[in-house]
């Protein structure tokens, strides 16, 4: 019977090794340092997370476009600021009636192979996807609604549409120009998607030395023949790791050069590093409270509490998250309290509406609103009006560590209000099923991380997502916002579409299908005494405008 | 009945005069009984309910507060005292423990005392059943069927499923135990008098068998028990358990999660660490004295003293 001692006792000292001890550094030491290639001034980045695939047909991961980012170009390209400008193209225009667009190429393009790089080829590139939608899952939406595609001639694409497209330029700045003899020889789409393109050539500022697909370790060398000028550094190093802390420690001890995406709860910490710049910007994520908006004769019936319909409880609702208080403690202050469904970053604030006017913090005020609504107090603390008693489920993707403790901190607040809310996390494929198409939740913790362009997270509110395999899990139907959102996709004109777009997130405010609760913010770190010259902008300082920009430290 | 109560008693007094002479033991006991008292009266005992936010007087949130700043453990990343999360949760853990343990004892000893007492077909199908419980890794196994019962969204909570499997893929090694037990004792000649005069498998099984082999199981349930309790530590640090009813498995995965360990928190991780230490460690000495003191055969040795535990070729003991 020892031996189930000694057991017991190894048990125990392996889970305290594995979750107490890391006082000392020893993780470092689990990941391998790639062989940097003998220059010094190779940026090596290290990252949660692996590309699955290079190639653009079809790839789905976040990790996958940041080397899109680096190793191919697309004719326009969004900037620090927002706006769009040429990469490949020189100039563009649009014709009057907004159906003809034409592309004029820079000169001297090459693939990373030396061969020159023409307007035929990019046309052919978007040929591909208005062919094989299917087999181009990943690139589809950004050629809906494209008649033909053509060269007239080496320099020149010119895109005409069957109607009026607005959003013209956050679609092409997805049309990655891909390498044609690589994708030429494939028959089925089947054949396209299980191309992984690990040997990319594009012609972009890097190119794809190697990559193991297996330890994730991704080797990219700037390219020399660059167009707008080479990289002023040697390469890029990706190296995937499977922790944040160890991932942490590797910066602070300078195994690594560059985090992307900071924890948190780890940022006040990294800041204090020895020569390690950090850098909180605003970025595209938001977190907000769902509140059950599907329609009662909806198939199959949601399950939602009633009382839920009720603008008063709604407006209750609203008062009764401190948005501050949970930046403050949950985000560790690294966020800004949010409104609307479109964050301030994008278009660099062009499409995010100054109108909305913030429902205060004010618990008082909520408890007064359900009373004026005929929701008496109870000798359980809990408000009814007949039979609609204010209790609720709060569900969350059990997959995360932030919702239990904003879950925690509304549940108290709700209940100094008079309303009660149970806090319960839910598996995210689970909950997915139980919001889109069931209707079966009351009140669900979430986020989003919108595209550069409004459409769609607009799209994520209208009534036609909310199907099987639909972005909507609110439920929210309003004919008019879904006419809205049609006619926003064909005005061309900038400021026209924007008084839409403002309109639209102003209605998804004050129907409160969402409540927002706040905009995340990007946070990045990098060593300061290797590397300078990093943009800080909601592209990320790994993003090719910026690593263009970036110089060694000597 | 007054007899059995004076007989309990005196079996009693005798057990403890035995036990407490034993330091392993009486520590062990200590262990355990102080957390069972810390669980009960958690509420008593914490001066915060683990989901109250620590202020400072601007009324922002105090995160990682070091025990400096606030006694007696300090805040972990969302500004909870951690000495109230502590406490609380170890109600969780000892009740997933526990109640995860007791079914797996039951379990364990019900496939021990078919397969030993009916033997030939139902012990072989049973034991297959459990060799091949045996044989297939716990932790990966637990892990799948822990996701997809959740996944399948059934409404019961984490801490149910938590307990469910647990309980019913621990209880192979007490199942082999306990049949080997049976086997022994069912050629014993008391039972072989009993089954001379008629009496049937249940009667011999609850008035024979059982009180023969109950000792066993005791011990054998407080050892199951730490194991128990650290497998849904090591569930719930992996994410599986309830984050809304967080045990101490679960304080370490939110410490693991939130970079407790980038932010040098060590107040916020070593607690539950050492609340696991505590309990299991008590559990293990408890249950490994009570094993020896309750089976005569690990205390009794063969070459002194009683000839009856004298094994003769042939028609022994075993």
């Amino acid at each position: 019977m020892k031996r189930n001692l000694l057991y017991v006792l190894v048990l125990v000292t392996l889970l305290l090794s594995a979750c107490g001890g890391g006082t000392t550094p020893t993780v470092v030491s689990a990941t391998q340092p790639p062989a940097s290639g003998g220059s010094d001034a190779t940026l090596k980045i290290g990252w949660i997370g692996k590309p699955d695939t290079l190639n653009p047909a079809y790839a789905f991961l976040t990790e996958s476009y940041t080397i899109f980012d680096l190793i191919y170009s697309t004719l326009v390209t969004e900037a620090a600021d927002g706006t769009y400008e040429g990469m490949l193209a020189k100039d563009w225009s649009v014709s009057d009636d907004g159906l003809t667009w034409t592309y004029h190429l820079k000169d001297g393009i090459q693939w990373h192979n030396g061969g020159p790089f023409t307007a035929g080829q990019m046309a052919w590139a978007i040929n591909a996807i208005m062919k094989d939608p299917e087999g181009w899952a990943a690139s589809a939406n950004y050629t809906g609604g494209f008649k033909e595609v053509t060269a007239p001639d080496d320099k020149t694409v010119v895109i005409v549409t069957e109607y009026p497209i607005a959003n013209m330029d956050y679609r092409t700045s997805f049309l990655y120009a891909v390498y044609p003899p690589d994708f030429e020889t494939f028959t089925t789409s089947a054949d396209l998607q299980n191309f992984t393109n690990f040997a990319a050539i594009g012609t972009g500022p890097f190119k794809v030395k190697t990559f193991d697909k297996d330890t994730g370790v991704l080797l990219l060398d700037s390219n020399q023949a660059y167009f707008d000028g080479a990289p002023k550094i040697g390469g890029v190093i990706f190296q995937t790791f499977d922790n944040t802390d160890a991932m942490i420690q590797a910066l602070k001890v300078g195994d690594i050069d560059l985090v992307n995406e900071v924890p948190a709860s780890a940022f006040e910490t990294v800041k204090g590093f020895e020569n390690v710049t950090a850098s909180a910007i605003d970025g595209r994520y938001f977190n907000e409270l769902i509140i059950n908006s599907v329609d009662p004769n909806n198939d199959p019936a949601p399950t939602g509490n009633p009382a839920l319909a009720d603008p008063a409880v709604r407006l209750a609702i609203a008062h009764s998250i401190n948005k501050q208080d949970i930046v403050e403690v949950v985000a560790q202050g690294l966020a800004t309290p949010g409104d609307t469904i479109v964050p301030p970053t994008l278009g660099g604030g062009f499409w995010h509406s100054p109108n909305v006017k913030e429902i205060p913090f004010d618990t008082a005020e909520a408890s007064r609103v359900l009373e004026d609504a005929g929701y008496i107090l109870g000798s359980d603390g809990v408000r009814a009006k007949g039979d609609l008693r204010l209790e609720f489920r709060l569900q969350f993707p059990s997959d995360s560590a932030v919702y239990p403790r904003i879950a925690d901190l509304m549940a108290g607040w709700f209940a100094q209000a008079g309303m009660k809310a149970t806090p319960e996390a839910v598996d995210p494929d689970a909950l997915v099923a139980a919001t889109t198409p069931a209707g079966d939740y009351d009140l669900v913790l979430w986020g989003w991380g919108p595209d550069p362009d409004p459409d769609f997270i607009l799209s994520v509110m209208t009534t036609d997502q909310f199907v099987d395999g639909g972005w909507s899990d609110s439920g929210y139907h309003n004919p008019e916002y879904d006419q809205l959102y049609l006619d926003q996709q064909q005005i061309v004109d900038k400021a026209e579409r924007q008084k839409v777009v403002w309109k639209m997130q102003e209605m998804v405010f004050n129907d409160r299908p969402y409540i927002v609760m706040y905009y995340e913010k990007m946070l990045q770190a990098y060593r300061s005494d290797r590397f300078a010259g990093f943009i800080e902008s909601p592209l990320g300082i790994e993003s090719a405008q910026s690593l263009l920009n970036v110089t060694a430290v000597k | 009945m007054n007899e059995n109560w004076t007989l309990f008693k005196r079996n009693l007094a005798e057990f403890w005069k035995t036990f407490r002479k034993n330091r392993l033991g009486l520590l062990g006991a200590f262990l355990v009984i102080t957390s069972i008292l810390v669980a009960t009266f958690a509420p008593w005992l914490s001066p915060y309910s683990p989901s109250d936010i620590i202020r400072d007087e601007g009324g922002h949130g105090l995160t990682f507060a070091s025990p400096a700043v606030h006694a007696p453990l300090g805040t972990d990343d969302a500004g909870h005292d951690v000495w109230s999360q502590l406490v609380h949760g170890a109600r969780i853990s000892l009740m997933v423990g526990f109640m995860a343990g007791f079914i797996a004892m039951f379990v364990g000893s019900l496939f021990g005392i078919l397969a030993g007492y009916f033997g030939g077909a139902v012990d072989n199908l049973l034991m297959r059943i459990t060799d091949i419980l045996l044989v297939i890794p716990d932790l990966p196994l637990m892990l799948i069927l822990v996701a997809t019962i959740r996944q399948l969204d059934l409404k019961i909570s984490p801490l149910t499923v938590l307990i469910a499997v647990i309980g019913l893929l621990y209880w192979t090694s007490t199942a082999r135990l306990i049949r080997s037990q049976v086997l022994t004792i069912k050629e014993r000649q008391f039972v072989a008098r009993a089954r001379a005069i008629g009496a049937g498998h249940g009667h011999i099984i609850r008035k024979h068998i059982l009180p023969q082999i109950m000792p066993l199981i005791v011990a054998n349930t407080v050892l199951i028990l730490s194991t128990a309790i650290l497998v849904e530590s090591g569930l719930a640090f992996l994410g599986l358990g309830d984050p809304t009813k967080p045990s101490w498995g679960t304080m370490l995965n939110f410490a693991f999660d939130r970079s407790a360990v980038t932010n040098g928190a060590w107040w916020f991780y070593l607690p539950p660490g050492l609340a696991i230490v505590w309990v299991t460690l008590g559990c293990v000495l408890l249950g490994n004295v009570l094993e020896e003191m309750l089976n005569p055969r690990l205390t009794a040795h063969h070459l002194e003293g009683d000839q009856n535990m004298v094994t003769v070729p042939g028609k022994g003991v075993e």
